[in-house]
């Protein structure tokens, strides 16, 4: 077709006015699925992280702790048939140590056994790190989840192991394995502060000695990016 | 040129990839194993199938020399509505291909194509098109997906044989260009003849 200044504007403004309209109205209709779809992935993460299904137990209860902007999440699941508590699923973002490209979320799934309180499984349920390294972390069995998984989170040092910690670092993405760690280091917090076996409040965590185990402090919340390294 | 030759063309003569030399930039960002990148190249294949065909119903609506800037828009919506409905109604496909999903608005295959074929061709040529390049396009990133995991990380399509002892490189950008450069190299090799 001919261009002309009168056919070229009122093509591109029909074009642009239909385009806008049309991705209006389906974000306004899927808004709701997403939300819903996106509950969903996550009620699966529950269950699966404690080793469980849907049709074997139920979330009983879901208790929020906003930090600064952050929220943690503590589900308590039980067991259908006798009512019994499996454990606890903890969804955490990376506090204090960003991604690569973003904070990472887990959902984490603690069990107490002998006392101790194990970590049973983790999920990952948002993250935006480089395909083929970080990324590697949504994968089952990566080295990530091989250094947590089974273990008692109270003896958990929540660093990779080239800094001294418990966590073997995926090859060539030590930022984004230190994310990791700290997501999980934020979700044990939630896990202790729901079993009430953390006080937060501010008395409490000054009165903490300093050689505690948790050496998360909510009140010292700065958001750091690793640098140096790749990922 | 007949309708099959449409759809071969764009796996050897017009290779996006290699011959073409278009979409460069989600190439080397997301081919880093072999499933990603087969998972990238399907993603591509769909929208640019459907981008062509509404191109090739619109294109005569369309002034020259706003046509640019029409397709950029066209597509670019297209992709996001194609992203939310795949989101909210089947997130089990959104978990395996969405983080390819915002890369393809960009992506210069579909601009291309749209540019080059299917402003001039009808709209079932046009879908062929968009069938063939989008085939060369997935074969190319599988390829170059695969070499850079069997040498990078030591395992292909996610099956680990040799952990941690190959060079890392070649998950890494400089890696990609390498892979990408040899490929390129070869494939012109034997496509000659």
């Amino acid at each position: 077709m001919k261009s002309s200044l009168k056919n070229m504007v009122l093509v591109l403004f029909t074009i642009t006015a239909i385009s806008a309209l049309l991705v209006a109205l389906v974000q306004n209709m899927t808004k709701e699925a997403i939300e819903n779809a996106n509950i969903q992935a996550k009620n699966i993460a529950k269950f699966k992280v404690l080793n469980t299904s849907e049709d074997e137990a139920v979330v009983t209860s879901d208790t929020t702790r906003l930090i600064g902007d952050f929220a943690i999440t503590v589900s308590t699941v039980k067991r259908l048939a006798d009512d019994t508590t499996i454990g606890y699923a903890v969804e955490a973002p990376s506090i204090t140590k960003s991604g690569y490209a973003d904070r990472i979320t887990l959902m984490v799934g603690f069990a107490e056994e002998d006392g101790k309180c194990m970590v049973q499984g983790v999920e990952v349920l948002s993250q935006k790190e480089t395909p083929g390294l970080g990324a590697n972390m949504t994968k089952a069995g990566n080295s990530l989840e091989r250094s947590i998984v089974g273990k008692d989170a109270s003896m958990v040092e929540f660093s990779v192991s080239k800094e001294g910690g418990s966590f073997d670092a995926l090859t060539g993405s030590t930022i984004s394995s230190r994310a990791y760690a700290n997501a999980i280091e934020t979700a044990y917090a939630g896990y202790l502060w729901a079993t009430h076996r953390l006080d937060t409040s501010e008395e409490a965590v000054e009165d903490a000695p300093s050689g505690a185990s948790m050496t998360y402090d909510i009140n010292e919340l700065e958001t750091e990016k690793g640098e140096g390294d790749h990922e | 040129m007949s309708k099959l030759q449409i759809i071969t063309k764009g796996i050897l003569k017009e290779n996006p990839t290699f011959v073409l030399v278009l979409g460069m930039c989600p190439t080397l960002g997301v081919t880093s194993s072999a499933i990603n990148g087969m998972g990238m190249g399907v993603a591509t294949m769909a929208v640019l199938i459907m981008s062509n065909m509404v191109i090739s119903l619109i294109k005569n609506l369309i002034p020259d020399k706003v046509r640019i800037p029409a397709f950029i828009v066209v597509i670019a919506s297209f992709v996001t509505i194609i992203e939310m409905l795949m989101q909210a109604y089947v997130p089990s496909l959104y978990a395996a291909l969405g983080v390819f999903i915002p890369l393809i608005v960009v992506n210069c295959v579909i601009l291309g194509r749209a540019e080059a074929f299917a402003s001039k061709n009808g709209v079932f040529d046009s879908a062929l098109d968009g069938i063939g390049i989008g085939l060369g396009f997935t074969l190319s990133l599988t390829v170059i997906g695969a070499v850079r995991e069997v040498l990078g990380a030591g395992s292909i399509f996610g099956y680990t044989f040799a952990e941690g002892v190959m060079p890392l490189l070649f998950i890494l950008a400089p890696g990609g260009f390498f892979v990408l450069g040899y490929l390129m190299v070869l494939f012109n090799k034997i496509a000659k003849r």
